[in-house]
């Protein structure tokens, strides 16, 4: 049987990095072929060369056994190639339609005009053919998420694309839109499309794909069978050793209060009531962590404790003073670090580089700048300190900190704040988007503050992180903490029930904890929305 | 002395918006921003004030104001004013829509505004010097297109230096060939003129005009066809809002700015043209007989949110008001000139302070390289 694709000692190197080192690489046709690795291990700069992005250093690429040079994604298209960008490359104000067609629209009148006509049936026909339900008129700002990625499926099938390479495709999506991925995913296949998917989430790869290529640091590692693999095989194969997805920890010894926060009530954006009447105490030397599904409010509680909104009701205390109307700065000065949710909107400047990123937050302090001017060499020194003991995979740090991976960011920031010497850290999904090599990294250094008296608020989507880090584990519900509990004795469906609004206490019917667990789902894309 | 600057405001504000009333039977296609409306609306209402006002006291100053409005010479001027405002504007969509933010609009009216003269008084063609004009201008874009795609130079540094350029180069050629900033007269290009159409009150002003007002009409026209039903136009668009989603999916973007700065270059050269060859003389003392309308054309646009017809809607509101004032200037009506003389300016403000933030393309001013990250 033919290979769809096929990647031969492929080598790219940029500046400093080698990305892709000597990478073979072939899909079977008809397929679904995960390629798995950790951020940064070089598996969107191998398929970029295979859309013909980049050009490769050396080695050669075959299509359908076919030897092929691409120079621009052009060729690719034309070689039957399609890719799905993890940033959606659409026209936000442009209809689904005019989106599809772009470049290929069907003209009238000797190519004077766009056949809008026959664009709006060929779109359709597609959509019917493989089972999308899409409004072709809709504009792409106006449709969720999970339809605009459908939008560009179809644009690449509109190209005639055989081969579909998808970038990290469930990032943006719900956990409902995400199954309704993989239910498209079947059907392409079925029709004899193949699918190249990229992922560094590896239930998602043994989910989706019959077979799964995992990238380390630029060199394949291995091809296996989905079917005959592990959870922690893969996880092993992706990192280069074992990893303990179980955290040991010894008990808290809590110290003072460090914060305290009563009868807090903020109104989001929009003015609808997010945090009602939530009131909690944080000792030194615990982790407290907020599980809920996103969007109950727990991103308005950080901003509210961590200076970057006003709650509308109730008082913050940090180490004994009322800090509810101090600014971040001041905040940031008493020693409250603060890991946002959104790492490129809040954690760093994108175009800034390393050493300027290293800054963000002390500008005033007087260790990089006395006399209000800034140190520079001492603030390289600074940054050169967090990227050595946080494991910053980089060329150095006058690099821009958006040419790191989204991992290596993370473990920038964390860095950063972390080397701020806190009372207080607010970690807000510090693992969101981040491999499973600096996830374990991430947890261990949480820990370690922990250890050393620093007071932890840890907010995330993932029971098991919070389950697994926590002493005491507040569950969150529109706006409101439902229950506060031991983690260690509480089980994942009675976390599920409270996570939807419910005290398990009440129903002790097993059967219904199933259920209210599958209903988290479906109360997650309106987090989503909002995130 | 202190009665007449506390009078002006409220009298600016109640002529001002005079003219309003040409952009808004069109505010449709403005796009469905409110305060767009609101400025159309609060147009009609300030016109059929005025316009009953002057009817029932035709001797106060609301009479004379009415007896201006209606007049068909008032249309006829701010026709012609029109012309070089709203031509630049239709060019500074096109470029602008595919990405590349030209502010450099005044700099392409001056130059071809020269060179149409110097060109018909060598040649003595009209309309080869016409040509020369357009020539003249799409040459200067073509400089600041390659400037900023090929070297990457800021968009409104480039800008300004193509301002700069001509403002320095049409005056100080004209003192070199003609011996002075002002050249002599050449021949107009006259008007044509509709027998019968053109006696209808106040609209026969649209039936004895310039060629070039006929020529932005067409222009006007084929620019909105380009924008709403060819592929190039969608090109142009996708360019200026996401050029990688155009790049991935086979368009050169480089290619499709390269073109939307030349036609820019070509529409403002023929505003150009017409500005100078309409008086038959290009004059370059100060700011040169352009005198800012090439801002004034990038303010119409964006009040006219990057659709011709809304552009040249904006233009007409501006040029009525500037026709007006010269008629109310000759007629005096107890306000100092100065006075009057502003109110054009005034209106561009207010506009631009009540239409708020006109959405610029996602991508406009940014520097896009294939291939890169």
């Amino acid at each position: 049987m033919s290979k769809a694709v096929r990647l031969e000692g492929i080598t790219k190197r940029f500046p400093g990095v080698v990305a892709n080192d000597d990478v073979h690489f072939e899909v079977e046709r008809g397929t679904v072929h995960a390629l798995l690795g950790e951020n940064g291990a070089g598996k969107t700069t191998l398929m970029n060369v295979l859309y013909g992005l980049y050009e490769p250093t050396s080695g050669r690429v075959e299509v359908d056994g076919e030897k092929r040079r691409f120079d621009s994604p052009r060729d690719a298209i034309d070689a039957g190639i399609g890719m799905i960008h993890q940033h959606f490359m659409l026209v936000d104000p442009m209809t689904v339609t005019e989106n599809i067609t772009l470049g290929n629209e069907p003209r009238k009148w000797g190519g004077l005009a766009v056949d809008r006509t026959a664009a709006r049936e060929e779109v359709t026909a597609l959509a019917d053919r493989y089972g999308f339900d899409i409004d072709p008129d809709a504009r792409i700002e106006d449709v969720s998420v999970g339809e605009q990625q459908r939008v560009e499926i179809l644009k690449a099938l509109y190209r005639g694309a055989d081969t579909l390479i998808l970038d990290e495709p469930t990032a943006v999506l719900t956990p409902q839109e995400i199954d309704d991925l993989f239910g498209v995913l079947g059907e392409l296949t079925a029709q004899g499309k193949t699918i190249i998917f990229i992922t560094h989430k590896l239930g998602e790869a043994m989910a989706a794909a019959d077979e799964i290529s995992v990238l380390r640091d630029g060199r394949k590692v291995g091809t296996v069978d989905a079917g005959d693999t592990t959870r922690e095989g893969l996880a092993e194969l992706m990192v280069g050793r074992e990893v303990l997805l179980d955290v040991d920890r010894p008990p808290a010894e809590t110290g003072d209060v460090v914060a305290s926060l009563s009868d807090i009530t903020v109104d989001d954006d929009r003015g609808v009531r997010a945090v009602d009447g939530v009131d909690f105490e944080l000792r030194g030397g615990e982790v407290l962590g907020i599980a809920g599904v996103d969007g109950n409010g727990q991103s308005e509680l950080v901003e509210a404790l961590t200076g970057l909104r006003t709650p509308d009701a109730g008082t913050v205390e940090f180490l004994g003073a009322d800090v509810t109307d101090d600014s971040r700065r001041r905040r940031t000065e008493a020693g409250m670090a603060y890991i946002p949710e959104d790492r490129q909107e809040r954690g760093v400047v994108m175009n800034f580089d390393l050493v300027e990123n290293a800054l963000l937050g002390s500008q005033h302090s007087t260790e990089f700048g006395p006399n209000g001017r800034i140190d520079w060499p001492e603030t390289r020194a600074h940054a050169e300190t967090v990227i050595d003991e946080y494991d910053v995979r980089t060329p150095g740090a006058d690099t821009a900190a958006k040419s790191l991976s989204g991992g290596n960011q993370q473990k920038f920031i964390v860095g950063r704040e972390f080397e701020r010497d806190p009372e207080l850290v607010v970690a807000s999904h510090p693992t969101r988007g981040v491999d499973v090599g600096s996830i374990e990294f991430i947890h261990e250094r949480l820990l370690e503050l922990r250890e050393a008296g620093v007071a932890v608020l840890l907010i995330s989507s993932k029971l098991e992180e919070v389950q697994g880090l926590s002493d005491r584990l507040a569950v969150m519900y529109e706006g409101e903490f439902v229950d506060v509990v031991d983690p260690t004795t509480t089980t994942e469906s009675e976390l599920g029930l409270l996570m939807a609004g419910q005290d398990p206490a009440e129903s002790d019917d097993p059967g219904t904890a199933e259920s209210t667990d599958r209903d988290d789902p479906v109360d997650a894309p309106a987090g989503g929305e909002r995130a | 002395m202190s009665d007449a600057p506390a009078e002006a405001p409220g009298t600016d504000a109640e002529a001002g918006s005079d003219p309003d009333p040409d952009s808004t039977p069109n505010a449709g296609p403005l796009g469905s921003r409110s305060n767009r409306e609101l400025i159309a609306w609060a147009a009609i209402g300030t016109l059929a004030a005025l316009l009953l006002g002057g009817a029932a006291f035709p001797n106060t100053i609301l009479g004379v104001l009415a007896d201006v409005i209606t007049d068909k010479d008032t249309l006829s001027a701010a026709l012609r004013l029109s012309v070089p405002i709203a031509f630049a504007a239709l060019g500074g969509i096109f470029s602008e829509k595919s990405g590349v933010i030209n502010i450099g609009l005044e700099g392409l009216l001056i130059i071809s505004a020269f060179t149409a003269i110097y060109v018909t008084d060598v040649t003595g063609g009209i309309w080869i010097g016409f040509g020369g004009g357009v020539v003249a201008s799409t040459l200067l874009a073509l400089l600041f297109a390659v400037v900023t795609i090929e070297f990457r130079a800021d968009q409104i540094i480039a800008g300004l230096a193509v301002w700069l350029i001509a403002l320095g180069l049409a005056p100080f050629a004209s003192q070199v060939i003609y011996n002075g900033p002002n050249t002599p007269t050449v021949g107009t290009t006259g008007s044509i003129y509709v027998p019968v159409l053109a006696e209808i009150p106040f609209f026969g002003a649209l039936f004895s005009a310039s060629p070039s007002v006929y020529m932005l009409f067409v222009a006007v026209a084929a620019s909105w066809y380009v924008f709403e039903r060819t592929a190039f136009g969608r090109w142009i668009r996708a360019s200026g809002e996401n050029p990688k989603a155009l790049d991935t999916a086979g368009v050169n973007v480089s290619r499709v700015r390269y073109v939307g700065i030349l036609v820019s270059g070509v529409l403002a050269g023929m505003g150009g043209s017409a500005l100078s060859l309409d008086l038959g003389q290009f004059t370059g003392n100060g700011p040169t007989m352009v005198n800012g309308k090439g801002f004034i054309a990038i303010v119409a646009y964006l009040f006219g949110n990057y659709n011709p017809i809304g552009a040249f809607l904006a233009t007409m509101l501006f040029a009525g008001l500037d026709a007006i004032q010269t008629v109310l200037q000759l007629q005096g009506i107890g306000l100092p000139r100065q006075l009057i003389r502003i109110i054009p300016f005034v209106v561009v403000i207010v506009v631009l302070a009540l239409v708020g933030r006109t959405r610029l393309p996602e991508a406009a001013g940014d520097h896009y390289e294939s291939g890169e990250e």
